[in-house]
């Protein structure tokens, strides 16, 4: 065993005593070192390709990454813990409102969104009204998954059906495909797809939950009636009761199990019948969101975003992640790329990506003349319209409506518990 | 070095052995060594237990926000609660929920202890297995529970209609309010079960056997005996058991969060799922606590009513 001299044990202990009192390592132990939390694709190939980049990244900056993974609705409960406790990951993937909850909490990344905006075009529309928070990007738009039409092209040309072009000619469809044992699925429960859809009927016919002021509400009126009753009818005509026990899943299964003849879904159930190489692969296609009445197209857009918290000690390695991932453009269609079309870019010159090329099913993603929002729209995100969202109202509005409570009492019913959340 | 009396020369202890002589006395004695035992346990309740019940408390009575700075408000948060649908709808189903699921493990927990307390072939296995339910994560059983009950591939359903028991398709298990509550209700009793028939057993072999004896010789029957030895001197240990299952239960989370989410119409939200939604996922914790809190006072009534009972039964 060395001896260890006295001079030497005052020094090291010395050292180390400094080091626990500031809280800083030497410049030769700073192991520059981030930690990325996102969720668990529903295209999983796509976190496969993030952790190559990933290992890449690290290889060209000398940036060590670890990248978590969660099921999305842990998301809301881990960042949450991560914000009271201050301690845990440098950079999160935040879906559609989070910046707006997080605001405080969130890293200013204006500049880094102005470089990406520079390279790709202005961020969408539905990106910018959920990651910039009071004029200031909170967080940085990564890539956006949209709702669309899919269906069983199979069952409607085996019984001549026209493709629907408006949510009533969904109706007509909706009536025969129950009828040959594909009913139309679209859920009616406490789930966010149920919001997914009720959001761009009831905007297609020019209704909306919560006026743009954020205080007002808005459902009550003629519009809100009308959606009740097309939801009424559809329960009672093209759908199953199943509906109102499903969760964000179900209306994949039954697509893909070869029973629904058409879901409101992004295109990942498709994805999954196809990479599953199964039956019901060949059958599916999409089609165009459908319209209201007067032509209007509304569809629900599920921007993605990454944050980077402020009490992260690493925010400028955790910046250049992000500039590696989105600003280099190979690496971001790469990352692209690897989503089948499920994630789609959030900047204006990039949405005619390569991707919608490589699948002829994919080409109704292009989504002419649909105008994409997200919950709560044109309501200004904040914690009232977060809380109606997430506590269901319009699912349940509609749910007590088609199982038998008239469609005044149960419009009233929703109208009065916004009020109270808008009040409180 | 020191001379006795005596003329005994005694060698003094040295200064260590003398402080290692002080510090055993001083831990011989009870007033010392006592606390100095309970105080680890001590440290944990109050860093695991007081410390977040007080936290939660001081934001029942706050408007926190998640991230954000923030302020008294007093029972604003409680009295605001009552004024939502949701919430009252959530209170009732915890009461529903609550005792049926109760009367239910109770009856069947006493059932299957009785018949666990007979000589049985493989009785040790059997009283393993029983336990089973309990032992399993909560989540990954509620999510076979969930594929059971689920509407595209019920195998409750499939049996139902294949021993020609239902018409199809079946009930809309997570669909429908009735039906949706009973499936949780079945899950938690099947969960709970093992708790109450497993203490129950303990406490039926505490029962001296001469009793039994005594009253059979007296031509008491098999019912009688339940009745007026069983029964009676079980009524600590159920006290107890119920006390512990009434917590439990009132606060139970993981089977309404994967088996309906509150669903259908919040028909079948508890406590703990809607505080989930409002605190958690909304960020609003304040009023998530308050939630949370809401039945504090009555559980707590709970608590000393059903103790105080049952020390009076064991004194």
């Amino acid at each position: 065993m060395n001896k260890i001299s006295r001079r030497r044990f005052l020094i090291t202990t010395g050292g180390l005593a400094g080091i626990l009192a500031s809280g800083i390592p030497p410049a030769r132990g700073q192991q520059r070192e981030i930690s990325y939390l996102c969720w668990n694709n529903f295209a999983p190939a796509s976190d496969k390709k993030l952790a190559a980049i990933g290992q890449r990244f690290t290889k060209d900056t000398g940036i060590k990454i670890r990248i978590d993974h969660i099921a999305h609705p842990q998301q809301a409960a881990k960042y949450a813990s991560e914000v009271q406790t201050q301690a845990g990951h440098d950079l999160v993937e935040m879906r559609m409102h989070f910046p707006w909850l997080y605001e405080p909490q969130l890293v200013d990344l204006s500049d880094l969104v102005k470089e990406l905006e520079k390279k790709h075009g202005p961020a969408l529309s539905s990106a910018r009204e959920t990651a910039m928070v009071k004029g200031v990007w909170r967080a940085v738009p990564q890539y956006r998954t949209f709702f669309v039409a899919c269906y069983r092209e199979d069952l409607f040309k085996k019984a001549g059906l026209k493709i629907p072009d408006t949510w009533e000619d969904l109706y007509t469809a909706g009536k025969e495909l129950k009828k040959m044992g594909h009913p139309v699925g679209i859920p009616i429960a406490q789930n966010y797809d149920t919001i997914s859809t009720a959001g761009p009927v009831l905007w297609s016919l020019g209704g909306k939950e919560v006026e743009k002021d954020g205080k007002t509400v808005a459902i009550g009126g003629p519009q809100t009636v009308e959606m009740v009753e097309w939801y009424k009818k559809m329960y009672r005509d093209c759908m199953e009761p199943e509906v109102l026990s499903w969760t964000d899943a179900s209306n994949n299964d039954s697509l893909v199990a070869g029973k629904a003849g058409w879901i409101h879904n992004p295109v990942s159930a498709y994805l999954t019948a196809r990479n599953r190489k199964m039956e019901t692969a060949a059958g599916i296609n999409h089609h165009r969101s459908l319209a209201g009445p007067n032509g209007q197209r509304h569809e629900t857009d599920v921007p993605r975003h990454i944050g980077i918290w402020k009490f992260s000690k690493n925010i400028e390695p955790a910046k250049e992640w992000i500039r590696y991932l989105l600003g280099r453009r190979e690496v971001y269609d790469e990352y692209v790329m690897s989503g089948d079309a499920f994630n789609l870019p959030a900047y204006t010159s990039l949405v005619d990506h390569p991707v919608l090329k490589t699948d002829p099913k994919f080409a109704a993603l292009r989504q002419e003349g649909v105008q994409f929002h997200c919950y709560g729209w044109p309501a200004p995100a904040s914690d009232k319209i977060q809380l109606i969202t997430n506590s269901f109202i319009l699912p349940n509005m509609i749910a007590k409506a088609v199982t038998g409570t008239s469609t005044k009492e149960a419009i009233a019913w929703g109208a009065n518990e916004m009020k109270r959340i808008l009040a409180g | 070095m020191a001379t006795a009396d005596a003329g005994v020369i005694v060698a003094a202890p040295r200064p260590r052995f003398r402080l290692r002589l002080r510090l055993r006395e001083w831990l011989n004695r009870e007033e010392v060594l006592g606390p100095l035992f309970v105080t680890p346990a001590l440290l944990l309740l109050l860093v695991l237990v007081a410390y977040p019940f007080c936290m939660a408390v001081y934001f029942s009575l706050s408007d926190a926000f998640i991230g954000r700075p923030s302020q008294f408000i007093g029972i604003r948060n409680f009295v605001n609660l009552w004024e939502s649908d949701a919430f009252r709808q959530t209170f009732q189903n915890a009461f529903v929920f609550t005792s049926i699921a109760i009367a239910f493990k109770l009856v069947l927990g006493i059932t299957l202890a009785l018949l666990l307390n007979q000589q049985l072939w493989f009785k040790r296995w059997i009283r393993g297995a029983v336990l089973l339910p309990w032992v399993i994560p909560t989540a990954l059983s509620t999510l076979g529970w969930w594929w059971m009950f689920n509407s595209l591939y019920s195998v409750v359903n499939w049996t139902g209609i294949a021993l020609e028991l239902m018409d199809p398709p079946g009930p809309n298990w997570l669909g429908q309010k009735y039906y949706a509550m009973t499936a949780v209700i079945v899950v938690n009793i099947w969960r709970g079960l093992p708790f109450f028939a497993i203490t129950i057993l303990a406490g039926l072999m505490a029962i001296p056997k001469e009793l039994y004896e005594a009253a059979e010789a007296d031509g008491a029957g098999p019912v009688r005996r339940f009745w007026y030895i069983t029964l009676p001197l079980l009524k600590p240990v159920l006290g107890i058991v119920i006390l512990f299952s009434t917590i439990f239960t009132f606060s139970e989370f993981n089977i309404v969060y994967v088996l309906t989410n509150g669903g259908p119409i919040n028909s079948t939200h508890l406590f703990a799922t809607l505080a989930r939604q409002v605190g958690l996922e909304t960020g609003r914790i304040g009023e998530g606590a308050a939630i949370s809190l809401y039945l504090f006072p009555v559980l707590m009534f709970v608590v000393w009513a059903q103790l105080k009972s049952v020390r009076k039964e064991v004194l």
